[in-house]
């Protein structure tokens, strides 16, 4: 580090960029809490990306900005107070650290520049339907023939498949005593012969997740992350970078002030001065949570860049971070399910109800559920926490 | 290695204060007798003054220490962590605050000649028509449960926008004593029309005293986080050690969970402490803001730690034998200092109104 780094001015320079170039029809799809798809996401990415700054996260010589973890902080910050979505993560926060710290130089030249530009899209292929939280015992497997996998089985709960060129995928190359060996990491285009996708219906009512069947899916060599057999080591890697996102708090608190703004404009009625009072004390409880997991977050932060170790607080904010939030959209839906939870969907129509809006409070409810499920659930944090407390 | 609390601030005198603390703290728990009690906590106080405690934060050209808010934290934080049943908050941080500029009072209190009690605004009462007036230089009403020094000479009375100092032998002075549920020394004051010593006068006496109660929400929860660290460390060895079922009841995974629900509140609750904390020592002017945020979470986070704790230790949980379920008392009263979590709440909703 030559030059201290004034973070103020850098703030300041984030924020007028969001401000002016962030186009205000993509703001408002965040601030109305619409769900984000590659339709919203590209545009965003593309204005970054020619600004120089498409990945916050990576080494300026793949095209990122060098930025230091305190001011991709900054960055993350600003972003959700100016309403910007937030970057789509499979590419950029994902596979892109793990093809920059394992891949060879052909795959950093192939598939990083698609990465950063926001040409190509990405979706996360590792669970099962017989692997989710033991994801070492999944099953997809795919032998070698020649300089190709032959690739076989089923992904599913994955993620924006349907509008994804490429899946990074976890499979079996080989079956060892020890089931997180033998596992490989391919990244297999969704348009090869032998892949079908199909949509999972949820209970929030977006198109969210889908299968994918692999049947004979061949794959070249050439795709191949890292080593044979490696995959677990590089999918830990890129689990591990997942769980420090519960240190950017700050699109929790601005959905935590629109609730507020929420619980003010739908609970005006003299006749709702109970529940309206109910609900925002509710609603502090759970600011002074975030606002405990922000002061973590800034320790988590300053533990890395002084390079110490993190210790057990990615799962402690992983696992209060996804709670709080589950609290936020409860509150707000408490404040609105009376008038939108019984217009959900519309009969004569797919999809959720465009007739009704603010629907996407319910929608949001609903969908906020997962946070305690994925990315390792609550009950598989605790089991880690437990373990470090206990010593056994 | 089982877990082991790291304090927010360490250093000789959190350790000092935490040996101390612990001391008193057992030597307390084997006396039965009430007066003996009293003897006891006396002899601790005594000794605290003497050790010059007090003077901590008090300005060195008013004969003090000196010291910074993160010395009160230390202090604060390693009595906490002993389980000292003694007002240190009030003796070392709160009244120090408010009674700047009173050297005839604060030389007598850091050299523990004066034991003081505060009574503030707020404090709590029986019935409304026992609220405290003060007119022409006459004190009359009641206040309840106060938190006292062993043997309290005085009482700071903030009563509208005046400070006044009360001996406790000044006719038409009625006090009556307790033990709160922490074990700490607590009392009623009735006040008969009785002339008393009027400190301050004006709104800066209602500023400071404000000031005065965010200082002690805070120092109470650096306090609470100390006692709450210690809490899990003790419940975590307390599961690795007993046994049921033929197995230690630390290889059950419900309360294994539970106890990492514990960390969780913990370090969330130590997160935003510690963040208050910078924000007040930095002189922000929204520091007050963080100093509720965190009072709030205590109120939360505190009881889940301190009633986790009793329901691990089954029926141990309900003795008083065990420091741990001392603690946890602890925890549970400080809910009730400098301002309750709707106190806190409902000064966050109006300014955010
Ligand atoms: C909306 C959504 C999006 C997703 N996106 C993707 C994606 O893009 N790519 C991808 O690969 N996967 C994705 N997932 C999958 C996700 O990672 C898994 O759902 C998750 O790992 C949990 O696995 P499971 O669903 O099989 O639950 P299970 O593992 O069957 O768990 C069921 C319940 O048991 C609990 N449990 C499990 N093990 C233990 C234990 N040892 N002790 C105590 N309790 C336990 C769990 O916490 C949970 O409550 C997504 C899931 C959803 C719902």
């Amino acid at each position: 580090m030559t030059a201290a780094i004034d973070y103020d001015a850098f703030r300041e320079e984030v924020r007028d960029f969001a401000m002016m170039r962030c186009p205000p029809e993509i703001r408002a799809v965040v601030a109305t809490y619409r769900k984000l798809s590659r339709k919203v996401w590209y545009p965003w990415q593309k204005i970054l990306f020619e600004h120089g700054w498409g990945a916050p996260g990576w080494p300026k010589e793949h095209g990122g900005t060098g930025w230091n973890l305190k001011q991709r902080h900054i960055f993350d910050e600003v972003m959700a107070e100016c309403d910007c979505p937030p970057q789509y993560h499979h590419g950029l926060r994902h596979l892109g650290p793990v093809i920059i710290e394992f891949g060879s130089d052909e795959q950093k030249q192939r598939f990083l520049p698609g990465i950063l530009s926001g040409q190509d899209w990405w979706c996360q292929g590792y669970s099962e339907p017989g692997a989710g939280s033991d994801l070492a015992s999944l099953r997809t497997a795919a032998r070698r023939e020649g300089d190709e996998y032959v690739v076989e089985g089923q992904k599913t709960w994955t993620s924006h498949a349907q509008e994804s060129d490429w899946m990074y995928t976890l499979v079996r190359t080989s079956k060892e005593a020890k089931k997180q060996q033998g596992i490989s990491l391919l990244l297999i285009k969704l348009d090869s012969p032998g892949i079908s996708i199909r949509p999972i219906r949820t209970i929030d009512g977006w198109h969210h997740v889908n299968e994918v069947f692999l049947d004979n899916v061949r794959v070249p060599v050439a795709n191949r992350v890292g080593e044979e057999g490696q995959g677990w080591t590089y999918g830990k890697f890129l689990l591990e970078r997942e769980r420090l996102g519960g240190a950017n708090v700050a699109p929790m608190l601005k959905n935590l002030e629109r609730t507020r703004a929420l619980l003010a404009q739908e609970l005006a009625a003299p006749r709702h001065a109970l529940k309206r009072s109910t609900l925002e004390e509710r609603l502090l409880m759970a600011e002074a949570e975030l606002r405990g997991a922000q002061a973590l977050g800034q320790e988590a932060i300053a533990a890395t860049m002084e390079g110490r170790s993190l210790g057990l607080l990615p799962s402690v904010l992983k696992l209060s971070t996804s709670v709080t939030s589950q609290h936020v959209a409860e509150i707000a839906l408490d404040a609105v399910g009376e008038r939108l939870a019984p217009r959900f969907r519309p009969t004569d129509a797919a999809g959720a109800n465009a007739e009704a809006p603010g629907i996407e409070w319910v929608q949001n409810y609903m969908y906020g559920r997962v946070r305690t499920i994925y990315g390792g659930s609550s009950e598989v944090q605790k089991n880690v926490i437990a373990k470090q407390l206990f010593g056994i | 290695m089982p877990f082991t609390a790291k304090p927010i601030i360490g250093g000789d005198a959190f350790e000092q204060a935490c040996s101390i603390g612990l001391a008193a703290d057992t030597e307390l728990a084997q006396i039965a007798d009430a007066t003996e009690q009293a003897a006891c906590l006396r002899r601790h106080w005594d000794a605290i003054a003497e050790l010059g405690w007090i003077t901590t934060a008090i300005p060195e050209e008013a004969g003090g220490a000196g010291g910074e808010l993160s010395d009160l934290a230390a202090l604060v934080g390693g009595a906490g962590r002993g389980g000292l049943p003694l007002p240190i908050v009030a003796a070392c941080g709160v009244l120090p605050h408010l009674l700047a500029g009173h050297p005839a009072v604060v030389a007598p209190l850091a050299e523990g000649r004066f034991r003081i009690a505060l009574i503030p605004t707020e404090a709590a009462r029986d019935d409304e028509a026992d609220a405290l007036r003060f007119a022409d230089g006459r004190l009359t009403g009641a206040v309840v449960g106060i938190e006292t020094p062993p043997d309290p000479t005085h009482a700071v009375v903030v009563v509208e926008d005046a400070l006044l100092l009360v001996a406790v032998d000044t006719p038409g002075v009625a006090i009556t004593r307790y033990q709160r549920i922490d074990g700490r020394p607590s009392a009623d004051w009735r006040f008969t029309g009785i002339g008393a010593d009027t400190l301050a006068r004006g709104e800066a006496v209602a500023r400071r005293a404000a000031e005065a109660r965010d200082l002690g929400a805070l120092l109470t929860c650096v306090e609470c986080v100390s006692a709450a660290g210690a809490l899990l460390e003790q419940t975590i060895d307390y599961l690795l050690n007993r046994v049921q079922f033929g197995v230690p009841l630390a290889t059950h995974q419900a309360l294994r969970h539970r106890v990492a629900e514990m960390y969780v509140e913990y370090e969330n609750l130590r997160g935003l402490v510690s963040h208050a904390l910078r924000t007040t020592a930095a002189g922000g002017p929204e520091a007050w803001r963080d100093i509720a945020f965190a009072k709030l979470r205590l109120g939360e986070a505190g009881r889940f730690i301190a009633q986790s704790t009793i329901q691990c230790h089954g029926g141990m949980g309900m003795t008083e034998g065990l420091q741990a379920i001392r603690l946890a008392r602890r925890i549970m009263m400080a809910e009730f200092e400098y301002g309750d979590r709707s106190v806190q709440a409902q000064r966050l909703l109006v300014a955010a109104a």
